[in-house]
C-alpha cells in the first residue's frame, strides 16, 4: 500500500512539477501597475521619453496591441512602410503637428483609427496620470524623430484635462466633403469608392439607403440608430462629431453623404 | 523560531494603513489567493458532485439497479466530508478580505450586504439538506420515499446551485462593475440587483456550472482509481474500476462543452471593455492560452489513453485497436498546433529577430484558423474513441445497421472536410470573416456528435452481446491515467482563475476601486503557476486527507455488520 501512495504521490508531483516549468519557462511579463512619475515643469526632453518608454512597455500596457502588427499598428518599427511613429507622426494629418497629433492619439484614439485597424484602444487619460500621457508622447516622438515635448507641456495639459474640449485639435476650416471625411478619419471604418474596411455602413449609396436627417444623427449621435448588420459595432464611432465639426461641415457632410446614390 | 513568527505576525498586524495590512511570509495578496482559490477547488467538488449524485441515484431508481444507488451514496458520502473543508475555507477567505484587505472589504459589503445575509441564509439550507439527503438514504429507500428522498437530491442541487450564483455576483462585480458604480458604492439609481446582474454574471454562472461537473467527474474518478488500486477484492476492484469510468465519462462529456461556454464569457468580457478582452486574450496574458493548451492537450491525451487501455477488457474491442494508434498521430498533431504561439507580447528586438511581428514558419500554425481546426479534429477524435469504447462488445440486430455505420461514418468525415475547408478557407478571408467560421466548425462538431449518438442509441437496440465488460481487470497504469486528468483539471481551475482575476489588473474593482497595495501589480505566469501549484497541493492533500477519513468511516461502519455477522 505504501508503493502506492507513493506512485500515486509521485505522479500528482511530477504532473505538477511539469505545468509549473513549462509556465516558468515561457516569457514572463507582469502588468504593473502605473507608477508614479513625478515629472515637473523642469524635467528634460531625455527625461521624458526615459519615463514615456517605462510607461508604454509597463503599465500603459502599450505593447499589447502595438507591436503584434494585428491590433495596432507597429509604433516602434515599421509600418506600411512609413518607418517608426517618430517619422511618420508629422504626416499623419495634415496641418497637426507630431506632438498634437500623438497626443490626440492617445486621448481620443477614436478620431485616429488607422486603415485596416479596429477602434479599441481606450482614452489613455482614464488609465495614466496626464503627465505619463505626455511622457509616453515625448517616447514615441524618441522613435525616429525629434523630441518636442517640454515640461511646460505638462501644466498646459493639467488645464486641458480640467476641460478637454479646449485640448482638441483646432478644428479645421476646410468645407471640401472628402477632406473632411479624411480629416475626421470617417474612412478608417466606412467604405467610399469601393474601398476602405466595412466595419460602419458604406458611404457608398447611402443616399438611397437612408434620408439625410438619419444621416445627420448618426454622425452626431451615433448609436441613436445602428445599421442592420453592424450591431457588433456598436458603440465604436466617437460621439465627438458635434464638437469637431462646425454646423457648416456638418451640412456639408450630411448633404454630400446623402447624395451618394 | 516560535518567537520569530510571533514577532512576524505582530508586525502584520501593527501595518498603520487602514486600507491595506500585511500578512506574514507570503504577504496579504498570497494569503488571499490561496485561500480565494482552494474554496473555489471545494465549493466546485461540493457543487459537481450532486448533480450527478442526483443522475445516478435517478438512474438505479428507474432501472431498479442498486449498483447506482451504491455509487450515488458514495458519491455523496465523500461530499459530506468535503462540505465541511468547503466552509472552512469561505470562513478563512473571509476573515484574511476582512483582516487585510479592511476598504475593500467596506466596499464589497456596501454593495452587496443583503446579498450576503440570503447567501448565508441557502448556506443553511443547503447544509441541512445535504445531511437530510446523505444521512436519510437508508431510511427513505424504497417506495414513495425513495423518491422523496431523491427529491433532496434535487433540492440540494438548487440550494447549491443559488448559493453559487449570488457569490458569481460578487466576483463578476468586480469585473464588470455597472456604469455608474464609484468608490463609495452604488449611485441611487443602482441597486444591488443590477450590481449582481452585471454583464459577466450568466456567462460565468453557466461556464462554472458546467465546470463543477467536469471538476467534480475528475475527482471522483482519481478517488474510485484510488480505491481500485488499493482494493483487496475482485468485487471490490470492479466496482472502483466501474466507478472510475462513469467519473471520467461524465467530466470528459461535459468537458467538451465547456469551450462554448468560455467562449460566450469570452464574448461578453470583449462587449463590456474591449481592452479587458485584449488584456485577456492577447496583452501580457497572452502565453496564458499557450499554457492552456498545454494542459488540454495533456487532458485529450490521457482521456484517450484511459478509453483504449480500457476497451483491453471489453471483448469484441480487439477489432478497433489498429486505429488507435492512428488517432494518437491525430490527437499529437492537434495538440502541436493548437499548443503554436502565434502573436505575443514581443520586445523590438525579438520583433527584429523575427523578421517580423511573427515567426515565420510558425506564425503560419499558430494563428485561430489553425487552432480551431485542431481543437475540433480533437473533439472528433476523442468522441470517435468513445464512440468504439461504447459499441465494442456489441453486435447490432437490426438490419439497418450496416447503413446506419456507413452513415455514421460519412457524418464524421463531413464534419471533418467542414472543419478542415473552414480551417483552410479562413487563410484567405479578412479577419472578421474567419472568426464567423469558427461558428461553423463548432457547429459540424456538434452535429456529427448529435447525429451519430443518436444512430447509435437507435443500432444498439436489441444488439446481441459479444462478451461481458470485464470491470476490475484494468492494468494499474490507466489508473494513473486518472490521476493525471484529476491534477490536470485542478491545475486548469487555478490557470482560469487567474486569468479571470488577473484582467483586471492593478483594480479590485474595474475602474471604480484601485488596488493600492504593495501587491497591487498582476504577477507574471510564472508566479502565477508557482501559487497555483501550492493551491492544487494543498487541495489534493486535504482531498486524499478526507477521503482517508471517508474510508476510516467505511470501516468503522462495516464492522459492526460483520460482528452481527458472525
Amino acid at each position: 500500500m505504501l508503493a502506492t501512495n507513493l506512485k500515486v504521490l509521485a505522479v500528482t508531483l511530477l504532473v505538477v512539477a511539469l505545468y509549473t516549468l513549462v509556465a516558468r519557462s515561457i516569457p514572463q511579463l507582469e502588468s504593473a501597475v502605473p507608477e508614479d512619475i513625478a515629472l515637473g515643469a523642469g524635467v528634460t526632453p531625455q527625461q521624458l521619453a526615459d519615463a514615456g518608454e517605462r510607461v508604454y512597455t509597463g503599465a500603459g500596457g502599450c505593447v499589447a496591441c502595438h507591436g503584434l502588427g494585428q491590433r495596432a499598428p507597429n509604433l516602434l518599427t515599421d509600418h506600411a512602410g512609413e518607418g517608426a511613429i517618430g517619422a511618420r507622426c508629422a504626416d499623419r494629418v495634415a496641418g497637426q503637428t507630431c506632438k498634437a497629433y500623438l497626443y490626440a492619439s492617445l486621448t481620443e484614439p477614436g478620431a485616429f483609427v488607422v486603415d485596416g485597424f479596429d477602434n479599441i484602444m481606450p482614452d489613455m487619460r482614464r488609465q495614466l496620470p496626464i503627465d505619463q500621457v505626455w511622457a509616453v508622447v515625448a517616447y514615441l516622438q524618441s522613435q525616429g524623430g525629434e523630441i518636442t515635448v517640454t515640461g511646460s507641456d505638462i501644466p498646459e495639459a493639467e488645464a486641458a484635462a480640467a476641460a478637454p474640449a479646449a485640448a482638441a485639435p483646432a478644428r479645421s476650416a476646410t468645407s471640401d466633403p472628402r477632406q473632411l471625411l479624411t480629416e475626421n478619419a470617417c474612412l478608417g471604418c466606412h467604405v467610399i469608392d469601393g474601398a476602405g474596411p466595412p466595419i460602419g455602413p458604406s458611404f457608398d449609396g447611402m443616399g438611397t439607403r437612408i434620408g439625410a436627417d438619419r444621416i445627420r444623427r448618426g454622425i452626431i449621435d451615433p448609436d441613436a440608430d445602428v445599421a442592420d448588420g453592424f450591431g457588433q459595432f456598436a458603440g465604436m464611432m466617437p460621439k465627438t462629431f458635434g464638437d469637431q465639426l462646425s454646423a457648416a461641415q456638418l451640412e456639408i457632410m450630411v448633404q454630400f453623404l446623402a447624395g451618394r446614390r | 523560531m516560535m518567537l520569530d513568527l510571533l514577532g512576524l505576525v505582530q508586525s502584520a498586524a501593527d501595518t498603520a494603513s487602514s486600507a491595506y495590512r500585511s500578512f506574514p511570509g507570503i504577504g496579504a495578496r498570497g494569503a488571499v489567493w490561496i485561500a480565494a482559490q482552494v474554496h473555489l477547488m471545494f465549493a466546485a467538488f461540493v457543487l459537481g458532485v450532486p448533480m450527478f449524485a442526483v443522475i445516478t441515484e435517478l438512474i438505479g431508481i428507474v432501472a431498479k439497479d442498486s449498483k447506482y444507488d451504491k455509487l450515488s451514496k458514495e458519491f455523496t458520502r465523500l461530499l459530506v466530508f468535503a462540505y465541511s473543508a468547503t466552509a472552512l475555507w469561505g470562513a478563512v477567505l473571509v476573515f484574511l478580505l476582512t483582516t487585510l484587505y479592511p476598504q475593500f472589504w467596506t466596499h464589497m459589503t456596501g454593495v452587496f450586504g443583503v446579498s450576503m445575509w440570503i447567501y448565508v441564509g441557502m448556506f443553511f439550507l443547503e447544509s441541512f439538506t445535504l445531511y437530510l439527503y446523505y444521512y436519510g438514504w437508508d431510511r427513505w429507500n424504497a417506495g414513495r420515499a425513495k423518491w422523496g428522498h431523491w427529491g433532496l437530491g434535487l433540492l440540494l442541487n438548487a440550494w447549491g446551485t443559488a448559493v453559487m450564483f449570488i457569490a458569481n455576483g460578487w466576483l463578476t462585480y468586480m469585473m464588470s462593475p455597472p456604469e455608474g458604480v464609484t468608490p463609495l458604492g452604488l449611485p441611487p439609481a443602482l441597486t444591488t440587483w443590477n450590481a449582481i446582474a452585471n454583464a459577466t454574471w450568466m456567462p460565468i454562472n453557466i461556464h462554472r456550472l458546467i465546470a463543477n461537473a467536469v471538476f467534480g467527474g475528475s475527482i471522483v474518478a482519481a478517488y474510485a482509481g484510488y480505491r481500485f488500486l488499493a482494493a483487496r477484492t475482485d468485487e471490490e476492484r470492479a466496482h472502483y474500476d466501474w466507478m472510475g469510468y462513469v467519473g471520467n465519462f461524465i467530466a470528459i462529456s461535459t468537458f467538451i462543452v465547456l469551450p462554448f461556454a468560455g467562449y460566450w464569457l469570452g464574448r461578453e468580457i470583449y462587449e463590456y471593455n474591449q481592452q479587458m478582452g485584449v488584456t485577456m486574450m492577447g496583452g501580457f496574458m497572452s502565453w496564458l492560452w499557450i499554457v492552456q493548451a498545454v494542459l488540454i492537450g495533456v487532458l485529450f491525451l490521457a482521456a484517450n489513453y484511459y478509453l483504449w487501455i480500457g476497451m483491453q477488457r471489453i471483448p469484441g474491442a480487439e477489432r478497433f485497436a489498429p486505429y488507435t494508434k492512428w488517432m494518437l498521430v491525430v490527437l499529437v498533431i492537434g495538440w502541436l498546433v493548437w499548443s503554436t504561439p502565434h502573436t505575443m507580447i514581443a520586445s523590438r528586438e525579438e520583433l527584429t529577430a523575427m523578421g517580423g511581428s511573427h515567426h515565420p514558419l510558425l506564425g503560419v500554425l499558430g494563428v485561430m484558423s489553425a487552432k480551431n481546426t485542431a481543437v475540433n479534429i480533437m473533439i472528433l477524435t476523442t468522441f470517435l474513441s468513445f464512440l468504439m469504447y461504447r459499441r465494442a462488445n456489441k453486435r447490432p440486430t437490426v438490419p439497418w445497421a450496416g447503413i446506419g455505420t456507413v452513415v455514421q461514418a460519412v457524418m464524421f468525415a463531413l464534419s471533418a472536410v467542414v472543419v478542415l475547408g473552414f480551417g483552410v478557407y479562413g487563410y484567405f478571408v479578412e479577419a472578421i470573416v474567419r472568426i464567423g467560421f469558427s461558428v461553423y466548425q463548432v457547429g459540424a462538431v456538434l452535429a456529427c456528435i448529435f447525429g451519430v449518438t443518436i444512430i447509435d442509441i437507435a443500432m444498439g437496440r436489441g444488439a446481441e452481446s459479444r462478451g461481458e465488460i470485464r470491470w476490475g481487470q484494468m492494468p494499474e497504469r490507466s489508473q494513473y491515467a486518472l490521476f493525471v486528468l484529476a491534477v490536470t483539471f485542478t491545475w486548469l481551475m487555478g490557470l482560469m482563475g487567474f486569468a479571470r482575476s488577473g484582467i483586471r489588473q492593478h483594480w479590485h474593482v474595474w475602474e471604480v476601486l484601485r488596488d493600492n497595495s504593495p501587491q497591487a501589480a498582476t504577477p507574471a505566469l510564472g508566479f502565477a503557476a508557482t501559487m497555483i501549484s501550492a493551491c492544487v497541493l494543498i487541495f489534493l492533500g486535504l482531498v486524499a486527507f478526507i477521503f482517508w477519513l471517508g474510508g476510516l468511516a467505511e470501516r468503522t461502519m462495516a464492522k459492526p455488520d460483520a460482528a452481527g455477522g458472525a
